[in-house]
């Protein structure tokens, strides 16, 4: 009895460990955020299905949007995971309107490109907070 | 929809924006033209000081005796070209969209305030063509050509507040809006939407004659 | 369009029978009327026309400054944009391509429906200005032989005589001879000069005046005389200033009439031109002629008897012997005060010499026209019933001032006059209408 409790157990602990690093590989994010949007957000907050985004639209390196410049430079084997966009592009000077403008550069003009995925303003800053 | 979507956003827009500024100056252009051959007293007349004068009279509610008599139509009318102008020029979405293509910007309207801007406007044209049809001179007046303007002007504020408050179908909405629009823009050197052009000068003119030669009010 | 005809045949238009428009038409053909017009829109129709039509929103923000269309219960066909769409707008639309009878109704609506008063254009946002657009189908019904036959007699007489009532040569002396005459009677060294060279004063006044209100001439020399005036009036033609021809369309009688009358000041080497109490008459010197003949401004200054008046009061060369006591109102001309701003200058003149002032309302810029200028008193007993019944509202404001104590309407100019008498007669008002010359005459110390 004891011999198969624990044997449970240690499954249920290799099963949390792969979990977590699953969920450490590919973050399972839902919405869109970045701390340097203030509060006066106009339009709702644009939600993201993370993986279900990715299968759909065959991505596979984390680079392709978490880009890593360097110089000017695009580095191939890395990645901005776990930062925030506006790490990089956000100046205090330039204001929230050039926030806006990359966030919708890097989704727009993919989708443009591809003739997939929402375009207009409605299509992502969903009222309702459904997904299209 | 994303080809139509680039096509509006993009190539439209320029062909709008060319037709208008284009058909203005032609416009203009040809009348300054003209005024040289056949009307050359204008010139002699024009008086930037009598113009600003009456203009300034006519672009301040209720300062003249006529807008005085019609104290809602006055209302409507300022409040009604105030945000017809102001709205697209400062809606966020806008700006956005500039800052998008060319960089930069400016400041912006709060959706809010662009909100009830917009439906401002489309209350007024809808008070428009109440008064149209309802006052009997006005009727009288009216063509046809006075019914789809109204329509032309209305049609990129409806869809645009379709779109924001994205009721069925906005996306189609804002296809519309974009279009109407960019036809809106066109439209204005060709029919009487150019009185948005022309009112400094007929205005101006006018108040050169009252006040330069004959030292007279004419608001 | 339909609708419109409809309404034309509901009420009494073309009813009126004007042998000058019947017969003018009758000579007409289609292809005749296009032609002209064509030719006329081309060489004439600029840049002015061009904006005004299509500036215009059709918003109808004229209407109420019209008397017509106030008169007539709001019927919007007198609305000053009513009468553009009726006309120059169809004719524009249409380019020239009309019916005699088209001609007809336009002839009509733009010789005896607006007064060319400009209160409309005080009225229209973008200052549009109507009295232009209804002079060029003037002109235009002029180049196509289509006026009234009462005004047109009158254009006859001015190209003819060079004054506007076929007075000759010697009945004009004759008349400021009589004129002198009658006033030694009261002030045995008055004069009346004529043709004094180099006199400060050339004075000129309509040709109504020498043949119906002689008396008018009369009480201005003793005025002249009062005030110790070097003045001074022509023997020969240019002693006119009046110009119905402007009203026609005939410009070019109307450029031949203000150079005449310029030029016959000039040629006695006057200083400066006095205008008798005239509305339209000073239009056409100071606002029209001028430009027909290429001048800026008129050629040597030119002046309004209002202003004349004032100056002679503000500089004490002449005295109120007593004030006018019957309790006065005024109504502002619209040549001279929409026209020359002269409101205030009359006003100076009335509290000086009258006792009681009342005020007519609307008043100044925004008085309501008399219905008789613009040429529409000259269109003559046909009209008449219409011209009375196109101003209600001037009766009725009359009839307020009345209340409030207004025995006597002022009024510095004849075709206000006119006006003002078949108003004041039909609609039994009681008032008497005087000039101011009438009252300075009255109230000055005589010397």
């Amino acid at each position: 009895m004891a011999a198969l409790k624990s044997n449970i157990l240690r499954l249920l602990v290799v099963f949390l460990v792969l979990a977590a690093c699953a969920a450490a590989a590919r973050a399972y994010v839902t919405i869109v955020e970045d701390s340097a949007f203030d509060d006066r957000q106009m339009r709702p907050q644009v939600s993201f299905e993370h993986n279900e985004h990715n299968e759909k639209a065959g991505i596979e390196s984390c680079n392709t949007c978490h880009h890593f410049y360097e110089n000017g430079e695009k580095r191939k084997n890395s990645d901005s995971v776990g930062m925030e966009c506006s790490s990089c592009h956000y100046k205090a000077e330039s204001g929230e309107l050039e926030l806006i403008r990359i966030y919708h550069k890097q989704c727009k003009s993919c989708h443009l490109q591809k003739e997939q995925g929402p375009v207009q303003c409605g299509q992502c800053h969903r009222k309702t907070g459904e997904n299209p | 929809m994303h080809a139509i979507y680039e096509l509006a956003g993009g190539f439209l827009v320029w062909a709008a924006l060319v037709i208008f500024a284009g058909g203005t100056v032609i416009r203009m252009a040809w009348l300054a033209a003209t005024a040289r051959k056949k009307d050359a007293a204008v010139f002699h007349y024009f008086s930037f000081y009598y113009a600003l004068r009456s203009i300034l009279h006519w672009i301040v509610p209720f300062a003249s005796r006529n807008m005085r008599l019609h104290p809602v139509m006055t209302a409507v009318t300022f409040i009604f070209h105030l945000c017809l102008i102001i709205t697209p020029i400062f809606a966020a979405a806008h700006v956005i969209l500039i800052a998008e293509s060319w960089g930069g910007g400016w400041w912006y309207l709060p959706d809010a305030a662009a909100d009830i801007m917009t439906l401002t406007v489309i209350l007024g044209c809808v008070f428009f063509l109440i008064r149209r049809i309802s006052k009997k001179d006005v009727r009288y007046l009216s063509t046809a050509g006075d019914y789809i303007l109204l329509v032309i002007v209305a049609a990129p504020f409806l869809s645009g507040y379709w779109s924001y408050h994205q009721w069925s179908g906005f996306e189609i909405a804002g296809i519309v809006h974009m279009l109407s629009g960019e036809l809106l823009l066109i439209c204005i050197p060709f029919t009487r939407l150019f009185h948005m052009i022309l009112f400094p000068f007929t205005r101006g003119y006018a108040g050169s004659e009252f006040g330069g030669m004959r030292s007279a009010r004419d608001w | 369009m339909k609708k419109q005809n409809n309404l034309n045949n509901t009420q009494n238009p073309g009813q009126i029978h004007d042998i000058g428009i019947k017969r003018g038409a009758g000579r007409l053909s289609r292809e005749k009327i296009a032609s002209v017009l064509e030719k006329l829109i081309e060489t004439e129709g600029g840049a002015r026309l061009s904006a005004y039509i299509n500036t215009c929103v059709h918003c109808g923000l004229c209407s109420d400054a019209c008397h017509h269309y106030l008169s007539r219960g709001c019927d919007p066909r007198f609305s000053p944009a009513g009468k553009v769409k009726q006309t120059v707008s169809t004719i524009l639309a249409k380019k020239g391509k009309v019916s005699p009878e088209f001609i007809k109704r336009t002839c009509e609506i733009a010789f005896t429906e607006c007064n060319l008063c400009r209160r409309c254009q005080l009225y229209c946002p973008f200052g549009i200005d109507i009295s232009y657009l209804m002079l060029f189908i003037r002109r235009a019904c002029h180049l196509l032989g289509v006026v009234p036959q009462y005004i047109q007699d009158t254009a006859h007489s001015h190209s003819a005589t060079m004054n506007q009532m076929w007075v000759r040569d010697d009945e004009w002396i004759d008349t400021l001879q009589w004129q002198e005459e009658e006033a030694r009677d009261e002030i045995p060294d008055l004069r009346i000069p004529i043709d004094k060279q180099g006199a400060d004063i050339f004075y000129s006044v309509i040709g109504p005046e020498p043949k119906f209100r002689p008396q008018l001439i009369y009480q201005m020399a003793v005025i002249m005389h009062a005030a110790g005036a070097d003045w001074t009036l022509p023997s020969a033609p240019g002693w006119d200033n009046s110009d119905m021809c402007m009203y026609t369309g005939d410009v070019e009688m109307t450029a031949r009439l203000k150079k005449v009358h310029f030029e016959a000041a000039i040629g006695l080497k006057n200083k400066r031109i006095v205008m008798g109490e005239c509305g339209h008459a000073f239009r056409s010197v100071y606002d029209v002629g001028n430009r027909l003949l290429g001048w800026k401004m008129p050629p040597l200054p030119t002046v309004h008897a209002i202003s004349f008046y004032s100056e002679l009061l503000e500089e004490g060369r002449i005295e109120i012997d007593h004030k006018f006591e019957r309790p006065v109102t005024f109504h502002d001309p619209c040549n001279i005060v929409r026209g020359r701003g002269l409101h205030e200058t009359a006003r100076y003149i009335i509290n000086r010499v009258c006792k009681t002032f009342i005020e007519l309302e609307p008043n100044r810029e925004h008085n309501f026209c008399c219905g008789a200028g613009g040429g529409v008193i000259n269109c003559g007993p046909p009209f008449k019933t219409k011209r009375v019944e196109s101003n209600k509202v001037k009766a009725d404001q009359l009839a307020a001032a009345r209340e409030k104590g207004a025995e006597v309407v002022i009024a510095p100019c004849h075709n206000c006059h006119g006006g003002l008498e078949e108003i004041i007669e039909h609609y039994e008002l009681g008032m008497e209408l005087m000039f101011l010359s009438d009252i300075l005459y009255e109230c000055i110390k005589k010397k």
